[in-house]
């Protein structure tokens, strides 16, 4: 093999020597962590059911964890963490952490996925109603800018040129869409609808998912290292976290209202909104394999889908047997 | 001063008429704004889910509004004690001006654990306004007061202690004033992003997906109140010091010549501005956070620069550009516009922009993502939507200072004119306008950096396109390299929108 160092690793390498090596990092080792540190990918919802049940049950303390559990928000970068060594383990995007790997060099790996089917889809009014990606076309549509290359790619899957769709910013809030000033937005469907009918108007969705854009949502994803140096506390984790969800989805209206107090507490979001969204998640991440699970069909599906927006996913960056030992 | 009251009363019932009736017949953006009896009725049912977040406000604001204010005191002073240090750190306090906070929370947020971002957040938003006006205070004295000290023979201690320190005190609460609101929004907007339970911010977070606008009102609102009772604090004892202490001649307002020989002094623009990129590299190199997502300045130039990202990192960042700068320029113009406008109007009818002034904070402290359904609805998603958001970013701190400029002028030209029959607009015209133009350019260096800023929020919240919408995607991409070059960028710009503003000041007041 010819020794061939380009200028960009050079420069790179001697960045890393430079942060790592001579400065061992004021700010980080500061916070050096005993706890086994969990990044949440959003504020404190439903999404998140089955790991405060897991933590009130007491079960990550069975499975000899010390678990730290962070909430997330819009400017936090789950992957971002990872790398900063403020987590050990987080939930992410499975695009945004594929283009990490492959743009970045980001040694990551993804060790299971919270739902296989990712939630994101169209929401529309039912009295305007947007049913498939061809109905996009002349509409205005609210995407988060994140989510913008998705979009894209669900529009390409299903023949539609994308200028076709007036693509603007959307910030969260539905109410442009409930006044008409948009005719669509993208969001989760397991919790806008909700709201949606709460404001007096009915809404029709559907998934990117069931059009083509066949990728999972909050991916569990970890560093090559922390795999290596954390393997049993990441294990422990898979499990006590399996078990929260199975005990949540077993009847998804019953662990919320308890969290009205603790978790939900202060969110600004009600406890029916919860209860809404735990029981129209459930479809979306029970697996016959358990929860957590990938199986080589899903894999296959998200590498397939990833490539039509350019992103080359290949198998090595999903590993699966922590869930083997579970 | 009877009748000044009643304007104000009739002036802000009024507005509250008129807003009430809007907000109950849905007549504003098809409903989009509630009004103020809804508001009250969802903050009541609300009540109890405000305090632990108020509390959590309040306190990251208080406790950055101290350490900012304090550095910027201290750092006010030595600039002017040693003329040299404040050409030096010159870069610096742009560069912390122009950031625009959008840009780095993320990275703030990963640089700094817990609650560290949030209090540099407020932090960073009181230090400059504080800064730069303890800085004119300090030097604007009068001549002949220091004259007595040297007589004296006091030195420049003694100077400093018994004459700057003093007479800078209503300057310094004009910034503080500023400040104050500005501590309030750092800490809120950082709360959005750090992922911490309570807080305002957090709060709105959870409350946005809820189309609950009279909810998103409410907890802007709670923004406000707090943020004018720093304001009013502020102000009343500004009343009180500037009613006993207003100067009897007019200060010159003219800056202070630089000294030095002329390879000194470019050694030291120089340093200044590389002093910033230094500072940057350090603060990394302490952090010791992964070359991936912290880029030094070398990373930059790297991503930006050399294969295999150069070009279209380039061909995309210069699109973006392109797209905002024209905007900016607008907005920037717009921005000022209002705020002169404000600052005459108060000072001919007191009364009705005391009535004013209560809305024009709202605009500062509420937080504007709240405001985006309202916003698009009534100016849709292209250019009026980005000038109104810029507007409101840009005027209120130009207009504070612009007032506090009027409200210097010594009551003695006014009498002058006023016994030759001159009165309300025509004595502005003649007095208080020329006495002002330091402060319009004081006004224009405050409100140019952040026409960039209103330009970008608005791009990431409305118009989906320019640095703004870059800056939002590269950040769900991952790609760092672009998120720290859009920050750069960003400052660059501003920083050289306000080096045009300084240099059109040098030629005005030259005549």
């Amino acid at each position: 093999m010819k020794l061939s160092l380009s200028r960009r690793a050079f420069l790179g390498t001697a960045a890393a020597g430079l942060a790592a090596g001579a400065m061992p990092g004021y700010f980080r080792n500061a916070l050096a962590a005993t706890p086994f540190n969990f990044q949440a990918s959003w504020i404190n919802d439903a999404e998140f059911t089955g790991y405060f049940v897991a933590i009130d049950e007491g079960l990550y303390t069975a499975g000899g964890l010390d678990l730290n559990y962070m909430s997330g928000g819009p400017d936090v970068i789950p992957e971002s963490t990872l790398i900063s060594g403020t987590a050990d383990l987080t939930l992410t995007t499975p695009d945004t952490t594929v283009k990490a790997i492959v743009d970045q060099g980001a040694p990551f790996k993804i060790i299971g996925t919270q739902y296989q089917k990712n939630p994101i889809g169209i929401v529309s009014l039912a009295k305007a109603p947007i049913n498939s990606p061809a109905d996009l076309v002349g509409k205005t549509l609210a995407v988060p800018p994140v989510n913008v290359i998705s979009v894209e790619a669900m529009l390409k899957l299903n023949n539609i040129d994308k200028s076709a769709v007036n693509i603007v910013p959307y910030a969260y809030d539905p109410t442009p869409l409930i006044k008409g000033e948009i005719d669509a937005s993208l969001d989760f469907t397991t919790n806008v609808p909700f709201t949606i009918e709460q404001a007096g108007e009915k809404a029709t969705s559907f998934l990117l998912y069931d059009f083509g854009f066949t990728i999972y949502n909050d991916t569990v994803v970890v560093t090559e290292e922390t795999l290596k140096s954390k393997r049993a506390e990441l294990v422990a984790w898979l499990k006590a976290s399996r078990k929260g969800w199975e005990t949540n989805l077993a009847d998804p209206a019953v662990w919320p209202p308890k969290f009205a107090d603790t978790w939900f507490k202060g969110t600004g979001r009600t406890i029916e909104n919860e209860v809404f969204f735990n029981t129209a998640q459930k479809p979306l991440i029970e697996s016959p394999n358990g929860i957590f699970s990938m199986d080589e069909e899903g894999i296959a599906k998200n590498i397939e889908a990833l490539d039509q927006i350019g992103i080359k996913a290949t198998r090595e960056m999903f590993d699966t047997t922590l869930l083997e030992e579970i | 001063m009877g009748t000044g009251r009643r304007a104000t009363a009739l002036t802000l019932i009024g507005i509250v008429a008129l807003w009430e009736i809007a907000g109950d017949l849905d007549l504003v953006a098809s409903g989009a704004l509630p009004s103020p009896s809804e508001i009250l009725v969802a903050f009541w049912r609300d009540k109890a889910d405000y305090w632990p977040h108020i509390l959590a406000t309040v306190r990251t604001a208080a406790i950055g509004f101290v350490i900012g204010n304090a550095v910027a005191i201290l750092a006010a002073i030595l600039f002017v004690r040693v003329p040299a240090s404040e050409r030096l750190a010159r870069g610096i306090n742009i560069a912390i001006f122009a950031l625009p906070p959008i840009a780095i929370v993320p990275v703030l947020v990963i640089a700094l654990p817990g609650e560290g971002a949030r209090l540099a957040l407020a932090a960073l938003a009181v230090y400059f306004p504080t800064m730069t006006a303890m800085t004119v205070g300090l030097r604007e004295i009068d001549p002949r007061v220091v004259d007595v000290v040297r007589a004296y023979g006091g030195g420049d201690g003694a100077v400093m202690r018994w004459v700057r320190l003093r007479s800078s005190l209503p300057a310094l609460l004009g910034g503080l004033r500023v400040a104050a609101p500005n501590a309030v929004l750092g800490a809120i907007l950082a709360e959005f992003g750090s992922g911490s339970r309570y807080g305002l911010g957090a709060y709105l977070l959870g409350s946005l997906g809820r189309a609950d606008p009279a909810r998103l009102w409410g907890i802007g609102l709670a923004a406000t109140a707090i943020a004018g009772l720093g304001y009013a604090l502020a102000a009343l004892a500004a009343k009180r010091v500037t009613d006993a202490s207003r100067a009897v001649t007019i200060a010159s307002g003219a800056m202070p010549p630089a000294k030095g020989r002329g390879q000194q002094r470019i050694a030291i623009a120089v340093a200044s501005f590389l002093l910033p990129f230094v500072v940057w590299w350090l603060l990394l190199w302490l952090g010791g956070l992964s070359p991936i997502i912290a880029k030094t300045p070398l990373g930059v130039f790297e991503y930006l620069f050399l294969p295999p990202t150069g070009a279209s990192a380039r061909e995309r960042l210069l699109a973006a550009l392109v797209e905002t700068l024209p905007i900016t320029v607008l907005g920037m113009a717009a921005g000022l516009a209002v705020a002169f406008l404000l600052a005459v109007l108060g000072a001919v009818r007191p009364g009705i922009v005391r009535a004013l002034l209560p809305i024009a904070l709202v605009t500062q402290t509420m937080p504007l993502v709240a405001l985006t359904p309202l916003l698009v609805l009534i100016f849709g998603r292209g250019i009026a939507v980005t000038v109104a958001i810029t507007v409101s970013v840009t005027f209120f701190p130009a207009y504070v200072t612009l007032a506090q400029g009027l409200a210097m002028v010594p009551r003695a030209a006014f009498d002058l004119v006023g016994a030759y029959g001159a009165r309300g607009w025509t004595a502005m015209r003649l007095v208080a306008l020329p006495a002002s133009l330091p402060w319009l350019f004081a006004a224009a260096r405050l409100a140019v950096p952040r026409a960039l800023l209103g330009v970008m929020i608005a791009e990431w919240l409305a118009t989906g396109r320019g640095l703004g919408n870059l800056l939002n995607q590269s950040r769900g991409y991952l790609d760092y390299g672009m998120i720290w070059s859009v920050a750069l960028v960003s400052v660059l710009v501003s920083v050289a929108l306000y080096q045009a503003a300084v240099m059109l000041e040098r030629v005005a007041t030259r005549r």
